[in-house]
Order: C-alpha cells, then sequence, then structure tokens
C-alpha cells in the first residue's frame, strides 16, 4: 500500500503531537496540575490534537472512515471548550450554548453517517480526504462554535484581567486570537482555495501553544470570573487577630466583618463545632468561617465555592501546624504570623490580587517606614512625644510641600513663645476661661 | 505569581524587599511621584528582580499596608484628615480664634497635643483655607475669605469683658471711662486694661468733648454693626 505522503499530512501529524505534549506538560504542572476548568479545556485540546491526527491519517490513507471521525470529533471538542469556559466563569457546567451544542452535536453524528459525506479530490496537487455537503457545513459551523467561546472568553479575560495579570492576559490573548481569529479567518478562506486549511491549522497549533503558555505561567488567568477573593482574617480563640491578607477592596465594612467573626466565636459551640466550616451569606458577598481548635479563619468572597471552602480547610491546618509553638504560648502579635503569606501564596495562589488597579496607581510609603534626615527626625521627636501621632505626621510629611516641615517648627516654636508670653502677663487680655465660645 | 522567584521567604526583613522599600524612598524624597510603573521601572534596573518576584514584592508591600494608595496632598485632598477638617470647621464657625482655645475646643478629646494642632494650622495655611492674623500678642485664626480687619475685631469681640465694653457703648454712644467697670459688673482692673487695650488698636477713641469719655471709633463702626448683626459669625451667644 503507498502512503499519501504530502505537507498537510506532515504538518496535521506534527501539530498533533506538539499539542498532545503540550497538553500532557500543562497537566504535570503543579500549579495547573488541578485547576477544573483547566481540565476541561485540557481534553477540549486533546480532541484538537486528536482531530488532527486523525484528519492527517485519513490523508495519509485517504480513508473516508477516518476523516468522519475526525469529523465527528469536532464534537467533544465543542462541548469540553464550552463546559471549560462555562467554568472559568462561573464555575459551573452548564449553559444554553453547551445544550444547543449537544443538540447540534447528535445533528453532526447523524450527518457525518450519511454516504458522501466524505470524498476524496485532488485540489492542491494532491489527493486528500475532504467532507462534503451539510457534514461539512456542520463541521465548519462547530469549528466556529469552539472559536467564538474562546474568543469570546479570551476577550473578557482580557479586558478584566487586573493589572498584575494584564501582561499574561495579553498573550492568552493573543494566541486565542491566533487561534480562533485567524484559524477561523483562513478556514473560511479554504471554501475558495484548500491550500488555506494548512494556514488554519498552522494558526490554531500556534494560537493554542501560546494560550497553553500563558495559562501555565499564571493560572490566576482561569480565575477572574467565578468569584471575586476578597480577605482573609485569622483570629486566636479569644479574638485577637492574628494575621490579614487582602486580594480586592470590600464593600463589607470592617465593623461587620469582625463582628460577624466575633459573634460566630461566642456562638460556636451551638453553631458549629469545633473543625467546622459554616457560610454566611451577606448582602455583598460571603463569608467563610472555619473553626479550629486554636483560631477562626474567615474569607469573605463574592461568593462561596467548593475550591474557597477547600482552601480554607486547608490554610487553617497548615496554619495551625506552622505556627503551633505561637498559639500554644499564645502569642499575639501579628508581626509573629507575617509568615504565613507563604501559606497564602500556597493554598490562595491562584486567586488574582485586584487592589492594584493600574500602573499609574499613586502609592505613598506609611510613615513607619519613611526615613527622614535626622536633624528633622530629632526635632519632630521633641515636638511629638506621641508615638502615634509622630508616625502620623511622618506619614503626612511625605504627602506635604517641601518647605511645611521647617514652617511648622518655626510657627511651632513662635506659638510657645506666644503662650509663655501671655501667661506671663499680669491681666488676660484673653480671658480664655470665660471666652464667647464657651 | 510565586515568591519562591525570591529566595527565602517574603517579609519585611528580606533583603530585597528592603531594597525595594529603599527605592520608594527615593523616589518620594525626590518629590517624584511614586507609583507602581516609577518604582518597578527603577527596581528592576537597579535590583536585576525578575519581574513575578518585584511584583510580588510591591504586592507584598501593599498587602501589609506598608505602601499605601494616595497621592501628594492637594487643596481637595488636605481636609481628608478628620482631625484637620474638624479644626477647619472649628475655625469656620468661630472666625477670630486663638490658638488656646483651638488647643481646649478642637481637637478630638485626649486626640491632640499642641504640635498636633501647629500641624494641621500649618497645613490649612498652605492650602489656603485660613489665614493667621497677629492682634497684639495673640495669634488668630480666620477662614482664609475674610478680612484682616473684621478678624480682628472678631477676636477683639470674643473677650467677654470686651464685648460687654463695645456693647454698652453702643447702648450710650459715650461713656465716662471710670464708670464702665461698675456698669458691666467686672474688675476695674481688668476693663481699664482692656479699655487701653481697645485705644490702641483704635477700636474705641477718646471723646472730642472729654478726655474721660470715651466712644467707638466712627470710623469702623459701621462695620462693627455689621459684624454684631451677623449671627452666623457665631459670637453673640451671651
Amino acid at each position: 500500500m503507498v502512503l499519501n505522503w504530502n505537507i498537510e499530512v506532515i504538518l496535521d501529524l506534527i501539530f498533533s503531537s506538539v499539542l498532545l505534549i503540550t497538553t500532557i506538560i500543562s497537566y504535570t504542572s503543579p500549579k495547573t496540575k488541578n485547576i477544573t476548568s483547566l481540565f476541561f479545556l485540557r481534553l477540549s485540546f486533546v480532541f484538537v490534537g486528536l482531530f488532527m491526527f486523525f484528519d492527517g491519517v485519513s490523508i495519509l490513507f485517504l480513508n473516508k472512515l477516518i476523516s468522519r471521525i475526525s469529523g465527528l470529533l469536532l464534537f467533544p471538542l465543542a462541548i469540553f471548550v464550552i463546559i471549560g469556559i462555562n467554568y472559568t466563569i462561573k464555575e459551573n457546567f452548564y449553559s444554553i450554548g453547551l445544550i444547543l451544542v449537544f443538540g447540534l452535536g447528535i445533528l453532526l453524528v447523524y450527518l457525518g453517517l450519511q454516504p458522501g459525506a466524505v470524498g476524496i479530490s485532488k485540489d492542491i496537487g494532491y489527493p486528500r480526504t475532504d467532507w462534503r455537503g451539510l457534514f461539512n457545513i456542520m463541521g465548519m459551523l462547530f469549528s466556529a462554535i469552539g472559536s467564538f467561546y474562546l474568543l469570546y472568553w479570551g476577550a473578557r479575560t482580557f479586558l478584566n484581567a487586573p493589572f498584575l495579570i494584564k501582561k499574561d492576559a495579553s498573550l492568552l490573548f493573543l494566541g486565542v486570537m491566533i487561534a480562533s481569529l485567524f484559524g477561523m479567518l483562513f478556514y473560511l478562506l479554504y471554501i475558495f482555495e484548500t491550500f488555506f486549511i494548512l494556514l488554519s491549522n498552522f494558526s490554531m497549533i500556534i494560537g493554542l501553544l501560546i494560550f497553553t503558555i500563558a495559562i501555565i505561567r499564571e493560572p490566576k488567568l482561569l480565575y477572574i470570573f467565578p468569584f471575586t477573593v476578597y480577605r482573609i482574617v485569622v483570629k486566636d480563640r479569644e479574638g485577637h487577630p492574628l494575621f490579614d491578607h487582602d486580594w480586592s477592596e470590600s464593600n463589607i465594612s470592617e465593623t461587620i466583618f469582625t463582628g460577624f467573626l466575633n459573634a460566630v466565636q461566642l456562638m460556636s459551640e451551638e453553631v458549629m463545632h469545633i473543625g467546622g466550616l459554616l457560610d454566611i451569606n451577606l448582602e455583598e458577598g460571603i463569608l467563610i468561617l472555619k473553626e479550629s481548635e486554636r483560631i477562626t479563619v474567615g474569607l469573605v468572597a463574592s461568593k462561596s465555592s467548593k475550591l474557597l471552602r477547600d482552601s480554607v480547610v486547608s490554610f487553617t491546618t497548615d496554619f495551625e501546624q506552622k505556627f503551633d509553638r505561637e498559639l500554644k504560648t499564645s502569642i499575639e502579635d501579628m508581626p509573629a504570623y507575617e509568615s504565613a503569606y507563604e501559606l497564602i501564596e500556597k493554598h490562595f495562589s491562584n486567586f488574582p490580587y485586584k487592589i492594584l488597579k493600574s500602573k499609574k496607581q499613586p502609592l505613598l510609603l506609611t510613615g513607619k517606614f519613611i526615613k527622614i534626615p535626622q536633624e528633622l527626625d530629632n526635632k519632630l521627636r521633641s515636638v511629638f512625644t506621641d508615638e502615634k501621632e509622630y508616625e502620623a505626621v511622618k506619614a503626612e510629611l511625605i504627602k506635604s510641600p517641601l518647605s511645611i516641615p521647617s514652617e511648622f517648627l518655626k510657627s511651632y516654636n513662635e506659638m510657645q513663645e506666644e503662650l509663655r508670653q501671655i501667661s506671663g502677663e499680669d491681666v488676660k487680655y484673653l480671658d480664655t476661661e470665660s471666652n464667647l465660645d464657651e | 505569581m510565586k515568591t519562591q522567584i525570591i529566595s527565602g521567604p517574603i517579609g519585611v526583613d528580606h533583603p530585597s524587599v528592603k531594597r525595594v522599600l529603599g527605592i520608594a524612598e527615593e523616589i518620594m524624597r525626590k518629590n517624584k511621584i511614586l507609583n507602581i510603573e516609577n518604582l518597578y521601572n527603577l527596581a528592576k534596573k537597579r535590583l536585576k528582580i525578575p519581574r513575578n518576584g518585584l511584583l510580588s514584592i510591591i504586592q507584598f508591600l501593599i498587602n501589609k499596608k506598608i505602601l499605601i494608595e494616595g497621592s501628594k496632598f492637594s487643596k481637595e485632598t488636605v481636609l481628608s484628615n478628620y482631625i484637620r477638617n474638624g479644626i477647619y470647621n472649628y475655625i469656620r464657625i468661630h472666625p477670630g480664634v486663638h490658638f488656646s482655645i483651638l488647643r481646649k475646643k478642637a481637637l478630638p478629646e485626649e486626640k491632640g497635643s499642641s504640635g498636633q494642632l501647629v500641624w494641621h494650622l500649618e497645613m490649612l495655611l498652605k492650602f489656603n483655607y485660613i489665614k493667621k492674623i497677629k492682634v497684639g500678642n495673640y495669634t488668630v485664626f480666620l477662614p482664609f475669605d475674610i478680612d484682616e480687619k473684621v478678624g480682628k475685631i472678631l477676636f477683639i469681640l470674643r473677650d467677654r469683658i470686651n464685648y460687654k465694653v463695645i456693647q454698652l457703648l453702643f447702648k450710650e454712644k459715650t461713656v465716662v471711662k471710670p464708670e464702665i467697670y461698675k456698669e458691666i459688673e467686672e474688675k476695674r482692673e481688668d476693663v481699664y486694661y482692656r479699655i487701653n487695650n481697645l485705644i490702641d488698636q483704635d477700636i474705641i477713641i477718646l471723646s472730642a468733648s472729654s478726655d474721660k469719655d470715651i466712644c467707638i471709633n466712627p470710623n469702623i463702626k459701621n462695620l462693627f454693626t455689621d459684624i454684631l448683626k451677623t449671627s452666623n459669625l457665631n459670637i453673640e451667644r451671651k
């Protein structure tokens, strides 16, 4: 049997191998291994790879059955793209689009099994299998559905990506654009010129490669939509705050948040047993509480999620283990628990930070960390003996016009002198004790 | 974004964190705008830390509230400090108030020293919310749009005995100087001291008919009338 080797077969086999290898790599990457949405997207990539493999093999052997199978593979491919994207957007499989595509998929299968659905042509100088009639149209429609979903999600992700991961979101969007937009454009041109199928496949593979790299680099891209994580607080059983961490600004007031934590701590015996997990629905989101033997952990997010609850549970366990000595000796100083930041990176590493809004966002150093000239510092310390007052003024100093420190010290000395002078006068001109303002 | 990009656990004492803090401080000291872009670019150039590691540090500093959102003071933002806002409101309602009164009345209870009051007053002066004038030995504070002459009178009227003397002179037109303390039922020396001061300030003058009679300086009488009628200056409580 003579094999029908040609450029399309070679490219199809190379592309499918690359795609399958990339998918395996993304599966072994620890950062992305257990992400549910990526599991479905990865499955869709597997089907893209299989589709290309079967397409190549069908041309290699000029086998119509294998060509039909390659066309039918578009059905699970589109289904997994939709499920994966639904999951990244709302942490749920279902959508009307999924049901519609499922219905259309049955039609695709039916059309694919009809006689004459696949033929052999010689349009670009070598014989190749190609789909015919309604099966061809349905095949194109399924490719378009997958591409459209990918493009829609890529664009939304890019537009909503927080500043810190915008660069990775741009890379992801570039990949999506190449895979879906260019892939589809060349696929449409294939109607007129068969050669464009090579470019379409090439665009798809390059785009999906870039897409995979972006996701491996920054898995947070998959968690922009399903929920927003606002903050986490750890308190000991007496209610002393030990650690807090913010991801985003929340509308939930500090008073409500700590009030809930304290209230739940007080009635924890009735409401939840030690080791229990509780979801409290707030108007602005949800408070997930985990009560353990020594600590209470509260996490505020826009909505509840199994993933978040699991993360809170594992964070709580690790926190207790890591700070076992501190908790046993009832250390209440927050700085002692500062290294819990590592646990945040471990258990919540996939949730994007949204505090930084743009690279132009103006920042200031808080007073405690500002170094000012020693001479000025000494003078300020002699004026502000209270440490809190001193820190507050120091924090303002950095935001103030340059001349303020010298003018302040001058005014302060003048005012002291004035008060000394007034207190030395025999008759008080300003009878402050009975001033009209009294 | 992984902290493992930087060696060792991230924390305030981490050398890279300290270096980034130093750069942030340098930017502010040079009076340049501190934002993520400037901090990132300068730190990247100097420290050669990978992008993700550097962003991790910046994120950490923001999370630990070492770097906070905000910019240099402007006329609009300078009143965002509630203590300063309170002081400004007090001066607005009580124009011509002296420092010692502000110290007692305008600062929240047990929440401020003289130093803090001077600091806030200086900021309000700098951003033209208030102005200060000297009346004798006294520095008094006024809202920026109040005329200095009016401010001086307002300050004088804040003194209970001055206020009584002026009220009497308005009522009687001309009063014999030695009789005033009896009329207003105050100590003689206190009243004499104030009358002399009011003469020094050209608020009252000796009458042309007798050097024992005094009256309000006719040049500023209308101004006085206006001020005394203006209830929102908040000086007519007694």
